[in-house]
């Protein structure tokens, strides 16, 4: 991934996310190969699960733990009413931003 | 290498046994998971800044979660820390909010800016 990409998508991951969980609950692997699908190919499994770890510490996602048959309980991460107001609220700001940048990229005419 | 995590958990004798457990997790993982799994928590040792041991231990369950997870699922070390090892430590790390040793020093300034500022108002 290149460097600009990598600093732009760090500000947009949490949006990215969240959106991602809007659909359905999801545990993390499952979020990271649902965005590798998406053309986020390059994205490394332990950084979406640190950002699933912020956002359940800022209270946008509930969490429960599933047995699984090897290895540790899943968590699996829900979208709740905060975070999904907070996702209205980065889509708004996604547009806004989207909206500026083609502006500029015309020659702010 | 290990007194500075030890001495997180001076304050508690419980916490002092949440540690040791989380710490065999971690000497449990097969290679080479465990070899990744140690090397990070050395970096967070030094990076860290987290004071509080309560935050201390959520963070190592986690982590030690995340290699257990990784190692049963067989998925390559490569896969889970992506290209910059030292990016994902840190993004790790800072999902935690534990008290940091600089928390004081960021009061501080705002307040003696809020003072400056406030005499031009």
């Amino acid at each position: 991934m290149g460097k600009q990409m990598t600093e732009m998508l760090k500000g947009t991951l949490e949006g990215i996310v969240l959106a991602s969980l809007s659909g359905r609950p999801a545990y993390g692997y499952e979020i990271t190969s649902w965005l590798r699908d998406q053309g986020f190919a390059d994205i490394a499994e332990g950084t979406v699960y640190a950002l699933l770890i912020r956002l359940e510490q800022k209270l946008l996602v509930d969490v429960e733990k599933v047995p699984s048959e090897k290895g540790p309980p899943r968590k699996v991460y829900t979208l709740n009413a905060e975070g999904l107001e907070y996702l209205d609220e980065f889509w708004r700001t996604w547009g806004f931003l989207a909206d500026r940048l083609a502006h500029l990229h015309q020659g702010g005419k | 290498m290990a007194w500075k995590w030890i001495e997180l958990f001076t304050g508690s004798l419980d916490q002092k046994k949440r540690y040791r457990r989380y710490k065999a997790r971690i000497d449990a993982l097969p290679e080479p998971y465990g070899t990744a799994a140690s090397a990070f928590q050395r970096y967070f040792m030094y990076y860290g800044g987290i004071v509080d041991g309560e935050t201390s231990l959520s963070m190592l369950g986690d982590f030690a979660d995340l290699w257990e997870r990784a190692a049963a699922d067989a998925t390559p070390v490569r896969a889970i820390v992506g290209d910059d090892p030292v990016e994902f430590a840190e993004a790790f790390a800072q999902a935690y909010t534990g008290k940091r040793w600089i928390d004081k020093e960021r009061e501080r300034l705002i307040v003696a800016i809020d003072r400056a500022a406030g005499g031009q108002e």
